[in-house]
């Protein structure tokens, strides 16, 4: 019996590249033998990615993309489909939490310098998944159909109508109506169900692939390929498989025991997660008393309320998610890991993690005059971390970096 | 070493909940935006309690007398409500379901209609299945309690928590007539005591709007209408989300798995470690 097993993998692995692929990306791919907790959210991103694959699936089949029925479908789920609530909440839960654990997977990235030579690409993958998934979040959002979804949906499209001379036309045809219709709901679910899930785990792919292409970094900074054993293997190495693997286990026994409590206990968390006015029916003729985005827009929210201008506001949300984008080539620094670098780093990193969180908490709330104010000092800090980043990383005096982990 | 390796990991780990515990501890929207209640001040506390069979079962007695003629439960079914309610099907179906007509799968889609209701009241009355989800039950304990005479509005009442609400006070024959009554309270001093005057009698201004029932005109004393109220809400709060008992026993199951599916990975990990911190 072992006998024809063997055979049966040898008759497939002389055609498909299973044993290389395996032993290549995980049982002889090395990572770094010393890493602390914020090395965990990327495993913890893609758990919540199946999570939201599955759950997803299972929420089409009873989901109705009509402008009469949607709304409707989903109550359908949540009291008549045998466990429809518990596929939705996961979903609702998993949206959530897949922003909360990829914000601290992004600010590991600047915690550590995770961008630098050679990670330029994978941390360009890594913002072109956020920004996608910005856009799958918001497309979903709308489904429900409820009055967060219509006027929130009303909001973000009626932005791309500040672009001088196609704005209205652009409107129009993201829409593919005169308002907000029937027709939006279910382009916007061919998009979210099919087209920005293909992009996204595409996008994910790359970002692996460029990642075990350039290796893993840690919390040091420090280059483990530099000091390698006889076979060529780094010392300060262990394979992904079965040590990283079981790392990321226990972390993510810890991740699923906090979002069952979210699910089963605060699924709305608060009217955060969901908001309340979504559990109305969408209604063209009846505005919200307050109009916010979900927790994981609304920094950027704030910003775009900061500006004055439509146009200008626009131009200031797109520049916060653009600037990502170019990090690795602002760090001047001589290391990675904010271990090393200096003070100016250490509090320009403090100032930008406290600006953004204060940001997200302006986002959700009415604005008042003094609440505006610190919207503009929240913005003017967040890009000063980006802008001033040559200067203040070039300048300073850092520390240096152990040879080995 | 390998204790040190984790005490290391449970610092780490601390932190990580610290951080959980900021992304957490999140206040209502509501909450920050300052009282929903508007001129009831802050909502009255609900604790819905969906395991209490009889207060949902009279809850539910309460909807279908006094509410369901105008609010519909469209999203809700009749069969479900009365398997959930633990009320058998006979009793339920000869007692509170009035149009003969109705079988068990249909949804409560109510008995009025939507053109002739708005027709007779300027507006059409509210679904009500997700009432208790976007209003919340503090509102809506708060909401039908708050009903007072003011004789400028069509029906005679107003409300202190929805200022100018459509709705006449339906409950008003059990809750008596309520109004809003002035009072004299005492002046606090800087010093938090009662202020006095030089012959220690307390000072005192009047303050208004306190709700007050006529004595005697209602056909439930206070703590009777509270008591309804409470029992209307929590059924409320049960149709809003049927499955929420369920989810809120199921929870801990699901938790209770994961610690120990995280302390067996703790464990196994730890065994995998010492092959390479020795």
């Amino acid at each position: 019996m072992s006998e024809m097993v063997g055979k049966l993998f040898g008759w497939v692995n002389s055609r498909l590249p299973v044993s290389n692929t395996f032993e290549r990306h995980l049982s002889k791919h090395p990572v770094p033998s010393k890493v602390n907790f914020w090395y965990l959210f990327g495993a913890l991103a893609s758990v919540v990615l199946i999570i939201q694959i599955v759950s997803g699936i299972w929420l089409i089949m009873p989901y109705s993309n009509t402008e009469e029925e949607a709304f409707a479908s989903i109550e359908y789920i949540m009291r008549d489909v045998d466990y429809g609530w518990i596929i939705r909440y996961m979903h609702t839960t998993g949206a959530s939490m897949f922003f909360a654990v990829v914000y601290l997977h992004m600010f590991r990235g600047l915690l550590y310098g995770s961008y630098q030579k050679p990670k330029e690409l994978v941390w360009i993958f890594g913002c072109t998944i956020y920004l996608a998934m910005m856009a799958e979040g918001f497309l979903g959002y709308v489904l429900p159909y409820g009055q967060m979804s219509y006027w929130g949906a009303q909001v973000i499209i009626s932005l791309f109508g500040a672009i001088p001379y196609i704005g209205e036309s652009l409107e129009l045809w993201i829409r593919g109506d005169y308002y907000i219709s029937g027709i939006t709901v279910s382009r916007f679910f061919a998009l979210h169900v099919v087209a920005l899930p293909l992009v996204l785990i595409a996008l994910v792919f790359l970002h692996l692939v460029a990642l075990h292409e350039v290796g893993a970094g840690n919390p040091e900074g420090v280059d483990i390929e530099e000091h390698l054993d006889d076979d060529g293997v780094p010392l300060d190495s262990v394979p992904f498989f079965p040590y990283k693997v079981l790392n990321a286990l226990v972390g993510i026994g810890v991740f699923m025991t906090v979002f069952a409590i979210i699910m089963f206990f605060f699924p709305e968390g608060g009217g955060y997660f969901i908001e309340m006015a979504n559990f109305e029916e969408a209604n063209p003729l009846v505005t919200p008393e307050h109009i916010a985005p979900v927790w994981y827009y609304s920094p950027y929210y704030a910003m775009l309320r900061a500006v004055p201008d439509k146009l200008g506001g626009l131009i200031v949300m797109g520049s916060a998610v653009a600037i990502l984008f170019v990090v690795p080539w602002l760090d001047k620094s001589k290391v990675a890991s904010i271990r090393y670098k200096g003070i100016y780093s250490k509090v320009a990193l403090a100032l930008f993690g406290i600006s953004f969180i204060t940001l997200g908490y302006l986002g959700t709330v009415s604005v008042t005059e003094v609440r505006k104010t610190m919207s503009v000092i929240c913005t003017v800090i967040y890009f000063a971390f980006f802008l001033l980043m040559p200067i203040y990383t070039k300048y300073e005096k850092t520390l240096e970096v152990p040879k080995r982990l | 070493m390998i204790k040190k390796q984790l005490n290391i990991l449970n610092i780490k780990l601390s932190k990580f909940y610290v951080v959980l515990g900021l992304i957490l501890s999140i206040n209502s929207i509501d909450a920050a935006e300052g009282g929903p209640c508007k001129d009831y001040g802050n909502c009255d506390e609900f604790k819905y309690s969906l395991n209490d069979m009889a207060s949902l079962q009279r809850g539910a007695s309460t909807f279908l007398n006094y509410c369901y003629g105008c609010h519909s439960l469209q999203y809700s079914r009749w069969g479900r409500v009365s398997t959930d309610l633990q009320i058998p099907e006979e009793i339920f179906f000869d007692n509170l379901v009035f149009d003969k007509s109705i079988k068990p799968g249909d949804l409560m889609i109510g008995s009025m209609s939507k053109e002739q209701s708005a027709q007779w009241f300027g507006v059409a009355p509210p679904d009500l299945t997700l009432v208790s989800r976007v209003r919340g039950d503090d509102w809506i304990y708060s909401y039908l309690r708050a009903y007072y005479e003011d004789s400028s509005k069509q029906y005679g009442v107003n409300n202190l928590v929805y200022p100018g609400t459509a709705m006449p006070n339906v409950l008003m024959a059990l809750q008596g007539n309520q109004k809003l009554v002035c009072k004299d309270i005492p002046v606090i001093a800087k010093n938090g005591g009662e202020k006095r005057d030089d012959f220690g009698n307390t000072i005192t201004k009047e303050k208004c709007g306190y709700l007050k029932v006529d004595e005697g005109s209602g056909e439930l004393n206070k703590e009777e209408f509270d008591s309804l109220i409470y029992d209307l809400t929590n059924f409320l709060v049960y149709v809003g989300e049927p499955a929420k008992a369920q989810r809120e026993r199921m929870g801990w199951y699901v938790i209770f798995y994961f610690l120990i599916f995280t302390a067996l990975s703790a464990l196994l990990y730890r065994e995998y470690h010492k092959d390479y911190h020795k």
